[in-house]
């Protein structure tokens, strides 16, 4: 059984007699009886999310949290938010990804020119199943309500995790004067019912991180 | 209360005839009523202290801030967290995260060598070399990290862990000590990035910060 809060820039991790997958080297603490591994080829997700994740560039590194006790996850400073997976399936960025209970499976999917344009990459993670996954951004993200009567645009770079019957297409040129620089030149929508999450700041978790280190 | 945390990052100290203040130099924001900014050489303590801090590397230009006011302390946008001792144990810490104290406290520098190689070994790895800094007294500490630190309650009941470079400084009567568990995983890069950890044990609280970055 595991129960993940967030608190802020900490991810609160109770694990009881269970085993946490979480973004390698991120623990900053622990308490109780609590074994840090590798995880098992794929991230635990197998052979094929290996190879999957290889060809796509989508690279993964997770560890696992096992044991009893209550463990404290953070990275960089980022703001941590845990979100419930159930039903519907979640795509994200992997870097996004801090860590995520048992009952999900993570997989490779291709995003097309939506990623590309948006300087993800070609694939991004998709999350199925039941349980919680406790994603990083720089500056908090916040949820764009889509339905099918109603659009809802944000820049494609802080999308960080629109939820799966959202389907974020790729539309060139904005509404409006293309003159004003509050229009954003590029954005993705999303058309059906769904949530788009999106962060406060243009930079992806993996180019902020960069970006502080070289300028370290 | 003699700090009041304005935000995350700020902080902000009122300053009597009585209770001076010591702060990082540099770090004063702003300031309201009749204050005067003074340097202040070595971490006190008299010469054997500032020689001490001279030779150690563990310090860092002070500046007092005197008079009858409030003054604001920030530094770096590094988040701020305010510590109250209550005299029975000291502060230990590295003397680059104090951003400002209650001058009525005693700073000191501690050379590790009491717990031996294993002692230097750890300071290699937190980054914090050969030298801590203790804190002594009664009053209120403000100090840096870089996503803010949250206290980790040690009791003795649990085994604690704490990342060596997410750790800002304890107090209490506890002891720390680095735990390597290299494996083969780890050096081929499939390891869990876990391979050291510093076990806490005895009765006290340490601080943790929500980062692995040294500012």
């Amino acid at each position: 059984m595991i129960t993940l809060t967030a608190d802020k820039r900490v991810l609160v991790a109770e694990i009881n007699n269970d085993s946490l997958r979480a973004a390698q080297g991120s623990m900053v603490a622990f308490e109780g009886s609590v074994e840090f591994v590798g995880a098992k080829m794929g991230g635990g997700d197998g052979f094929r999310a290996a190879l999957k994740r290889r060809v796509a560039g989508e690279s993964l590194d997770l560890m696992e949290a096992r044991g009893t006790g209550r463990v404290f996850f953070a990275e960089d400073a980022l703001d941590v938010t845990v979100l419930d997976v159930g039903g519907s399936r979640l795509t994200l960025e992997s870097d996004h990804i801090l860590a995520v209970t048992p009952g999900l499976r993570l997989d490779v999917q291709f995003a097309g020119l939506r990623g590309m344009t948006s300087g993800q990459g070609l694939a991004t993670t998709t999350v199925d199943g039941q349980g919680q996954i406790a994603v990083k951004s720089d500056g908090p993200i916040f949820g764009l309500e889509a339905s099918p009567g109603r659009t809802s645009s944000s820049t494609p770079t802080p999308t960080s995790a629109p939820t799966a019957t959202c389907r974020c297409r790729w539309s060139p040129g904005c509404r409006g004067s293309p003159s004003s620089a509050r229009a954003p030149a590029n954005r993705s929508r999303c058309g059906s019912p769904a949530t788009a999450w999106s962060t406060s700041s243009p930079r992806s978790a993996e180019s902020c991180c960069s970006n502080r280190s070289t300028t370290r | 209360m003699l700090f009041e945390q304005v935000n995350n990052k700020v902080v902000r100290a009122h300053v009597t005839a009585q209770s001076p203040v010591l702060a990082r130099r540099g770090a004063m924001l702003g300031y309201s009523g009749a204050v005067a900014f003074r340097p202040v050489r070595g971490q006190g303590g008299g010469v054997g202290g500032f020689v001490g801090a001279a030779m150690s590397g563990e310090s860092n230009p002070m500046m007092a801030s005197e008079g009858d006011g409030a003054v604001l302390y920030g530094y770096k946008g590094l988040y701020v967290t305010v510590i109250d001792l209550d005299g029975s144990y000291p502060l230990t810490c590295e003397a680059d995260r104090l951003l400002a104290h209650d001058a009525n406290l005693q700073t000191s520098v501690q050379f590790v060598d009491s717990g031996g190689v294993r002692a230097a070994v750890r300071g290699a790895m937190t980054g914090q070399g050969l030298f801590t800094t203790l804190v002594h007294g009664r009053g209120p500490v403000a100090l840096l990290s870089h996503g803010g630190a949250f206290p980790l309650q040690v009791t003795g009941q649990w085994p604690v862990g704490v990342d060596p470079q997410a750790y800002v400084g304890h107090t209490g009567n506890l002891t720390l000590d680095l735990k390597a568990k290299v494996g083969f995983r780890d050096l081929t890069g499939r390891g869990s990035g876990e391979a050291f950890t510093l076990q806490v044990t005895g009765q006290g609280t340490v601080y943790v910060q929500a980062s692995e970055q040294k500012f």
